[in-house]
């Protein structure tokens, strides 16, 4: 059913669904009762909204890859080491981050392309697990186990028109950078899903050897799925470095990438707004019940538990069927 | 000499308790197809039980490991028939289960006993003297005895008993060992707890060695990992060998360049083997 086939009444409905979310998430910061601590859980939802929406790009094509905020911290360290050691501005080495991210991503997607299902995962793990520790050994370079700090942040931009915007005065600007940051991944990435190219990751993951016999070359889209997957990753690795000041190995390690596996898997992975819908629950409800202290990820256990073993397609999977129940209760004639 | 023999020793001692857990690993990957990523969050609780029956039940260290190990098998046990056998044949949730099995082990580790550093009372403390000038801790040779120990028990109980040939049946294919008979289910589970119990006992000998902390288990799993990956699915024997190879590197190679510096090593060799041999070493061609 498309749009002209339909209601005035549902278009503007959707439309207007659309434009709620969207002013709500434009005014947020203005928003009374919203502190900085608030803003920063928000960035940090955003930033794992493009990095697990780009790994979800990757799974589209068949590799289930496990070694994903390894990517982040390539792009993130080589930021942060740009904009220190030469003094260049953070807008450039963001994108330079991103860049060299997706060369990393495609000269090791092309040799890891060989490897099928598992032993793809294990390789990528492997390869998480080594570039971790590699940032944990190069002490000159990357202040290893302590950490890499005194990098700059993103300064003051002025935009003509606009004036002057400081984005070290408050977390305001970041957010509005996040956001944007993220409306474009998303964007990017589901014109791409719809596109032939998409389709053609699709035949992939469901069999290489049919779609390599019609004409798909599987080494090439592979590694084309790897790199864009890997170029969002740097993006957020990158920004997000610059906004928090402090790069820590640790936060690139393996179990930071299953975490964003987790929150694809549990969004739902076969819908487009699964990982959007997994981030926001799974970092949001955890923060809520932060005065539990120790005992708040138990919270976090016990929402994987419940989706796990009463919604079999992920919480994304639970809004369909949702829809489906609102119609054949309340829509008879609609359906 | 002293520094050589002692680098040997240690090298065995990693390897045999690197290979006790991976073997537990890849017994569930065979026989139930399931990629159990909570198998080093096992390996944790094994050593904190064993902490617990060692300090607040006042058992001696040999009791507490024996315990830990019926402990964590009756635990394993229980996962299997009323969580993994549910989600069986989805893939996704059945790696979603192992993570969220992760998160709450390592919460309910943090909540009992807390992060401090602790340490699992030794089963033999004290030094042996070899040949004059070289001392060992006793307790490291004793984790070294009693994991050999274990491999060989294991591996004659899969190569010899008719409990191991279901087990290989079992792994190599599902529905002909159903249709000869074998209760898949029943098979599963012994699997399960057995996996279960050597990763407890694997635990509980570490966790004399080094101190413990809720994060072991996560370094643990990518060697179980490893190790499995580099052997080949599916090859028990060749568990031994890249056990040894990966307990020496890990005993080697921190003397020359530091212990983060080894692990980059050891992990880019990982890649270069599964690049040339996607397979692994010892696994059949598929």
């Amino acid at each position: 059913m498309n749009d002209r086939e339909k209601g005035n009444g549902q278009v503007i409905g959707r439309y207007g669904v659309v434009a709620v979310v969207a002013a709500f998430l434009l005014l947020l910061p203005w928003l009374p009762k919203v502190g900085p601590y608030f803003l920063h859980v928000c960035i940090l939802i955003l930033t794992y909204i493009i990095a697990t929406s780009s790994l979800r790009t990757i799974y589209v094509s068949g590799q289930a890859s496990v070694g994903h905020a390894a990517f982040m911290g390539i792009g993130a360290y080589t930021s942060a080491i740009l904009s220190m050691r030469l003094g260049w501005s953070p807008w450039l080495t963001i994108l330079i981050g991103a860049a060299g991210t997706t060369i990393v991503a495609t000269l090791s997607g092309y040799l890891f392309s060989r490897l099928r299902a598992i032993y793809f995962s294990m390789v990528t793990l492997f390869f998480g697990v080594a570039v971790e520790a590699l940032m944990r050994s190069w002490v000159s370079l990357t202040g290893g186990r302590s950490g890499l700090v005194g990098f700059p942040g993103i300064g003051v931009l002025s935009v003509p028109g606009i004036g002057e915007i400081n984005f070290a005065a408050s977390k305001t600007p970041y957010y509005y950078l996040m956001l944007l940051l993220t409306f474009f991944t998303l964007l990017v990435l589901y014109r791409i899903e719809r596109s032939r190219t998409g389709m053609n990751w699709m035949a992939i993951a469901q069999s290489p050897l049919v779609a390599s016999s019609i004409g798909i070359s599987e080494t090439k889209f592979r590694m084309l799925a790897f790199g864009v997957g890997c170029f969002f990753a740097g993006l957020a690795g990158a920004c997000y470095g610059h906004y928090s000041g402090v790069l820590s190995s640790s936060s690139f390690s393996l179990m930071p990438s299953i975490y964003l596996v987790i929150y694809m898997l549990l969004g739902g992975m076969s819908h487009f707004a699964g990982p959007v819908i997994g981030v926001v629950v799974l970092v949001a409800i955890p923060e809520i019940f932060r005065s539990l202290k120790e005992y708040a990820p138990f919270v976090f256990g016990v929402i994987m538990l419940l989706v796990i073993f009463l919604m079999p397609q992920g919480l994304a999977g639970l809004m369909q069927s949702g829809k489906v129940w609102y119609e054949k209760t309340f829509r008879r004639g609609a359906l | 000499m002293e520094v050589l023999t002692q680098t040997i020793v240690n090298g065995i001692v990693l390897a045999s308790i690197y290979i006790l857990v991976a073997l537990g690993f890849a017994l569930i990957f065979s026989v139930m197809q399931v990629l159990n990523f909570a198998h080093g969050a096992i390996y944790m609780a094994g050593a904190y039980v064993c902490y617990f029956w060692g300090t607040t039940f006042g058992l001696p260290p040999w009791a507490a490991i024996v315990m830990s190990a019926v402990v964590l098998a009756v635990f394993g046990m229980l996962l299997e028939r009323f969580c993994f056998r549910i989600l069986e044949k989805d893939f996704n949730r059945t790696l979603m289960f192992a993570l969220a099995l992760i998160v709450m082990l390592q919460t309910a580790a943090d909540v009992t006993v807390g992060a401090y550093v602790k340490r699992v009372p030794s089963v033999l403390p004290g030094l042996i003297r070899i040949g004059g000038s070289i001392t060992m801790s006793k307790e490291r040779i004793i984790a070294c005895v009693i994991a050999v120990f274990l491999l060989l028990a294991v591996t004659l109980l899969i190569k010899k008993t008719l409990l191991g040939r279901q087990m290989r049946g079992v792994a190599q294919d599902r529905d002909a060992a159903s249709l000869h008979g074998i209760n898949v289910h029943r098979i599963a589970g012994i699997a399960f707890g057995l996996s279960a119990g050597l990763a407890a006992v694997a635990g509980g000998l570490m966790g004399s060695i080094i101190s413990l902390n809720t994060y072991m288990g996560d370094a643990m799993l990518v060697k179980a990992i490893t190790l499995v990956i580099i052997a080949g699915m599916g090859s028990l024997g060749g568990l031994l060998v890249s056990g040894l190879i990966v307990g020496f590197i890990d005993a080697v190679l921190p003397i020359f360049i530091g212990g983060a510096g080894s692990e980059v090593v050891a992990f880019a060799c990982a890649i270069v083997i599964l690049l040339i041999r996607p397979s692994g070493l010892f696994g059949q061609e598929t």
